[in-house]
C-alpha cells in the first residue's frame, strides 16, 4: 500500500504545485499589465503581437 | 490595421468566460477529490495485484491527458496554424499551452508508472517499447517548449514550432501500439484495446472512468489559464519591445534600418531643444 501512497501523494502534489504556479504567473501578468494601463497613454502604449503592424504584413 | 487605433486591453475578459474557468476548476477538485476517495477506499483489491491496482485510477488518466489530450490538441493547433486558411496566433498560443500542460502529465505518467513498476515488476525502470517511447515523447515536447524560447518574431516562432509539434506526434500512435507491435513488459490497453470489450468491470470501472474525466477537467482549467497567460505575455511583450522603440526615438537615437550606422534618415523625432 506505500507504493500507491507516494503514488497519489507525488502525483497530486505535482499537479497542485504547477496549478499554484499558473495563477500566480497569471495574477503576477495580469498585474503588470494593469500598471501599464495605469500608467499614462503618452509613456507607454502596448500593442499586441498579434496587430502589430510591423508583423502583419509578413 | 491603424496603428493609431486603441488596441484592446488583454484584461478585457467577459464575466461569463471567468465564471466558466473557476465552474471548470472547482468541478475538477471535486471530481478529483471524489475519485481518490473511491481509488483509496471504496473500490476492492484486485485478486492478483491486491491494493496495487488501485494505482489504475491514476496512471492511465494522467497518460490519457498527455497522449491523447495535449499533445494530441498540440498536433491538431498546429496543423491549424499551418493550413494558410486557418492560420492564426491563436492556435499557436493554443499549442503551446497544450504542450506545456501536456508535458507535466508525461511527467506525472513517467512517475506514476515507475512507482507501479517497482513492487509489479521488480524494477523502477526497463527499456520497454512503451516506456521508452513515451519517454522520447517527453524529450521531444520539452525539444518544443525549449524551441519556443528561442527569440524570434512570433510568426517564424509559431511556425517553426508548429512543424516541431507534428514531428513529434508521429510519436503518438507508436506510444499506443507500442504494447501490439512489441513484446512489451508493460499490459495491453484495458479499455481500448483492440476488441473495444474493458477488461474492468463494475466499481473499478466507474472509478477508472471518473479518473478520466476527473483529470480531463483538470487539464482544461490548466489549458484554459495556461492560454490566458500566452496572451498577457505576447501583449506584454510587444508592448516592452514598443516602450523600448519610442524611449530611443525620445532619446533622438532613430532606429537605424539600413544597418550602417547611420542614425539620421530613418525620420526619428527631432527633440525640442534641438529645433
Amino acid at each position: 500500500m506505500r507504493y500507491v501512497i507516494a503514488g497519489y501523494t507525488i502525483i497530486l502534489s505535482l499537479l497542485f504545485l504547477y496549478a499554484l504556479q499558473l495563477v500566480w504567473r497569471r495574477q503576477r501578468l495580469t498585474r503588470a499589465v494593469e500598471r501599464l494601463e495605469a500608467a499614462p497613454a503618452s509613456s507607454h502604449v502596448p500593442v499586441p503581437a498579434h496587430s502589430d503592424p510591423r508583423t502583419e504584413s509578413r | 490595421m491603424n496603428p493609431n487605433q486603441r488596441v484592446r486591453s488583454p484584461l478585457l475578459q467577459s464575466a461569463r468566460a471567468r465564471w466558466t474557468v473557476r465552474i471548470i476548476g472547482i468541478a475538477a477538485v471535486l471530481s478529483t477529490a471524489f475519485t481518490v476517495w473511491l481509488g483509496l477506499w471504496v473500490t476492492p483489491p484486485d485478486q492478483v495485484q491486491g491494493d496495487l491496482v488501485r494505482l489504475v485510477y491514476i496512471h492511465p488518466g494522467v497518460a490519457w491527458v498527455a497522449l491523447y489530450l495535449a499533445f494530441g490538441l498540440a498536433a491538431a493547433a498546429s496543423l491549424l496554424y499551418l493550413w494558410p486558411r486557418t492560420r492564426s496566433l491563436f492556435w499557436d498560443r493554443l499549442a503551446a499551452a497544450a504542450v506545456e500542460v501536456g508535458v507535466v502529465f508525461n511527467v506525472c505518467t513517467l512517475i506514476s508508472g515507475s512507482i507501479w513498476g517497482k513492487p509489479a515488476w521488480g524494477v523502477w525502470w526497463a527499456w520497454d517499447a512503451r516506456l521508452t517511447s513515451t519517454a522520447v515523447l517527453l524529450v521531444l515536447f520539452l525539444g518544443y517548449m525549449a524551441l519556443r524560447r528561442v527569440p524570434a518574431e512570433p510568426e517564424v516562432r509559431a511556425r517553426r514550432s508548429a512543424f516541431l509539434a507534428l514531428f513529434a506526434a508521429v510519436d503518438i500512435p507508436i506510444v499506443h501500439f507500442s504494447v501490439l507491435w512489441w513484446k512489451t513488459l508493460h499490459q495491453g490497453a484495458t479499455v481500448l484495446n483492440p476488441d473495444l470489450s474493458p477488461t474492468i468491470h463494475g466499481s473499478m470501472a466507474w472509478t477508472l472512468l471518473l479518473s478520466f474525466v476527473a483529470l480531463t477537467l483538470v487539464f482544461v482549467w490548466m489549458l484554459l489559464v495556461r492560454y490566458r497567460i500566452g496572451v498577457l505575455e505576447d501583449w506584454l511583450g510587444s508592448g516592452e519591445l514598443d516602450a523600448a522603440l519610442r524611449e530611443r526615438q525620445a532619446e533622438g537615437v532613430a532606429p537605424d534600418p539600413a544597418g550602417d550606422g547611420s542614425e539620421a534618415a530613418a525620420g526619428a523625432p527631432v527633440p525640442e531643444g534641438v529645433r
